[in-house]
């Protein structure tokens, strides 16, 4: 189920690098057989080759060239593999010998060269050898949380998810192979939705399709409001935008093993919710419910998450709504960086411009997928008001570049993050950011710059500023 | 030297494709989902004077009607795009057609674009429609083809020109900045970057 988890990524970087040094391998297998082949030369110089010598007895090796399997495992250890060779390529007969001096410079130089590559080649070893200790640890401790959300915490739900134990265990990501569960629990099923009504709402869409697609128009009054014209085109978007969600995965397009999970979803939610339909951000949130949850799971997931306050308020596009969601942002943009709000104030720079991509999509469509669904995690744990703490946290994360640029610069960045962006970084940055104003929470504020809103009601509301 | 910056934004539909292949020179078959609003910068000459385009490439879903409309606001220029090959983004044309004149200021230049000419054999809209109803309403029209890049610069720096003229005229009013136009010093970015080091000591004069 799992398509991308920080074990399956370690993997295929495992596999890679296996990749890497089975074609090092054949490099240095072909080099050592272009100089094996080239004999040495009679007259060659004596001191080169008593320091060929002199560094094959040290390397207790025989002066035929060793199998280059057997070369490479023992240069892992501490042999520098890019040096020894030069020695046997010989000065070419035709020339005249070095003098002593020379020779014994070269000789020095020679040494030194073989030194520094050693060094270079233990650190190297030394830092595959963390890194492997360090993949095995992160391992273990994944291991290790399986068992603990799978024993401890996951049976005994109700009591233990909001302790302080289980706060800190899910702040450091969810295993993948319990996120979904997790996420289905902490999400909720308020709505009461069951597999059977998926089941009538997908053939409803089913029939939907097959009336459109044959031009019948039989359900035609069941919505009054809806018109054919508009279902067809929201249809159509949905096919288009399921070969632009996840593209680079391959696995939600047409003929991809999630495609036709990701169109039930769509289609069963726009007849579950006729009045808010297909709205584009959707495909993105449904692709990352599938990828930790079966369809019907997934589909009571995607409803109950897109019935929160804050979703409704987006995907209805509740433009007043959308607003004082920004503005309560803002507030505490301020509190947490002064500097940086005011630089986007001079340019000015509105939370819209960046907020909108990141509240629809979850962070799924900005941030790497392994990241996005920590973020994920973590908004299952502390609701809407940790996507606006994950805003503030990549604002800070980045600063320092922030404040150099322009406007351009900014709304082109923020719209479009290094895709190499660090998760520890990120989450050590998020940590940083309060969520507190002048000792108000986050929802004390929202409700009263949503009270504020109603009572200015009728002004005309605009998003530029 | 000062630059000009003009701002243009992008509405309706496969308008992803024709920013990047104006500002990149490349066509994406399968292009990002826009979200909101996403952004392209291009310096072109006109006149032999230099202008810094600034496109905003706004979400394509009728949905996100209520939030684009506000950034109709501060645009001096517009490309509503339609899709030759999909008759029914032709129909949707006059909602954002009056949106556009209903929240933008009234000397926005808007250009009407059939895009994917390259798709003759799947053509639903024909040319002289087009023409007609930019006629109509007093637009400019052409048709172009991400992917073939044919008349996409045409596109942009034609709708550039107008607003050029336009500023000539006198019918803009240049440093009103909610009229998508603005003129700044050259290297925005470097100065901001020596104006936060030097404590704005020589920043203060360019700008306005």
């Amino acid at each position: 189920m799992m398509a991308i988890s920080p074990p399956l990524l370690f993997m295929d970087r495992n596999l890679l690098a296996r990749k890497q040094s089975a074609r090092l391998d054949k490099h240095s297998d072909l080099g050592w057989k272009l100089f094996g082949k080239a004999p040495l030369r009679e007259n060659a110089q004596k001191d080169s080759k008593r320091i060929q010598k002199e560094y094959e007895d040290k390397a207790g090796r025989p002066s035929k060239p060793p199998s280059p399997k057997q070369n490479v495992r023992k240069n892992l250890d501490f042999e520098p593999l890019s040096t020894t060779a030069l020695i046997l390529e010989d000065r070419p007969a035709n020339l005249p010998a070095k003098p002593a001096e020379e020779a014994q410079k070269h000789r020095q130089q020679y040494e030194e060269m073989v030194v520094q590559a050693k060094k270079r080649e233990l650190k190297e070893a030394q830092r595959r050898k963390k890194q492997l200790e360090e993949r095995c640890r992160v391992e273990e401790s994944i291991g290790n949380a399986v068992l603990t959300w799978n024993n401890e915490i996951l049976p005994n739900w109700e009591t233990m998810w909001c302790s302080r134990k289980v706060r800190d265990l899910w702040w450091q990501g969810i295993p993948p192979s319990v996120r979904g569960k997790v996420w289905s629990l902490a999400i909720g099923n308020e709505l009461n939705i069951t597999h059977e009504l998926f089941d009538i709402c997908l053939a409803r869409a089913k029939e939907r399709w097959r009336s459109l697609s044959t031009g019948g128009s039989e359900v035609e009054n069941e919505d009054a409001g809806f018109s054919a014209a508009d279902r067809e085109a929201s249809l159509e978007l949905i096919k288009l935008d399921i070969s632009r969600t996840f593209p680079n995965l391959c696995i939600f397009q047409q003929g991809g093993p999630y495609h036709d999970m990701l169109h039930s979803i769509l289609g069963a939610y726009t007849c579950y919710r006729p009045d808010v339909g297909y709205v584009q951000g959707m495909s993105f949130i449904a692709a990352v419910l599938i990828l930790n949850l079966d369809t019907a799971d997934a589909f009571i997931a995607f409803s109950n998450l897109l019935n929160k306050p804050c979703q409704m308020a987006f995907f209805r596009v509740d433009h007043g709504l959308m607003l004082t969601y920004f503005a309560a942002f803002e507030v505490f943009f301020e509190e947490n960086l002064p500097k940086l709000f005011a630089h986007f104030k001079k340019n000015n720079l509105t939370p819209d411009i960046y907020l909108i991509d990141w509240i629809f999509t979850l962070y799924s469509k900005s941030l790497p997928l392994d990241l996005a669904c920590r973020i994920w995690d973590v908004f299952c744990r502390d609701g809407e008001e940790f996507l606006f703490r994950t805003a503030l946290g990549i604002l800070k994360l980045f600063e320092d570049i922030l404040t150099k640029m322009d406007f351009i610069h900014m709304a082109q960045f923020l719209t479009r993050l290094p895709e190499d962006l660090p998760a520890e970084e990120l989450f050590a940055s998020i940590a940083t950011i309060q969520m507190q104003s002048r000792n108000k929470k986050w929802a004390q504020v929202l409700t009263a710059l949503q009270k504020d809103s109603r009572e200015m009601e009728k002004g005309s509301p605009s998003l530029r500023h | 030297h000062t630059h000009l910056y003009l701002f243009i934004y992008l509405f309706c539909v496969g308008k992803s494709c024709l920013l990047l292949q104006f500002t990149d020179k490349r066509f994406q078959p399968v292009h990002d989902l826009t979200i909101g609003v996403e952004f392209g910068a291009r310096m072109i000459t006109i006149d032999g004077k230099q202008i810094k385009l600034q496109i905003w490439d706004t979400a394509g879903q009728e949905s996100f009607r209520s939030i684009t409309r506000s950034y109709y606001r501060g645009a001096a220029g517009a490309l509503l795009v339609y899709d030759i090959t999909r008759r029914d983004t032709f129909n949707h044309l006059t909602t954002w057609l009056e949106d556009a004149r209903q929240h933008s200021n009234s000397n926005m230049v808007i250009m009407l674009i059939g895009n994917k000419s390259d798709l003759e054999s799947r053509r639903e809209v024909k040319k002289e429609e087009g023409e007609a109803f930019a006629r109509e309403h007093g637009l400019i029209f052409m048709e172009t083809s991400a992917k073939t890049a044919s008349n996409v610069e045409e596109a942009f720096i034609n709708t550039a020109k107008e607003i050029y003229e336009k500023i000539q005229e006198g019918v803009f009013d240049i440093n009103n900045e909610a009229n998508g136009i603005k003129i700044g010093p050259q290297h925005a970015a470097t100065n901001a970057t020596h104006a936060g080091n030097q404590g704005g000591q020589q920043a203060g004069g360019g700008c306005c």
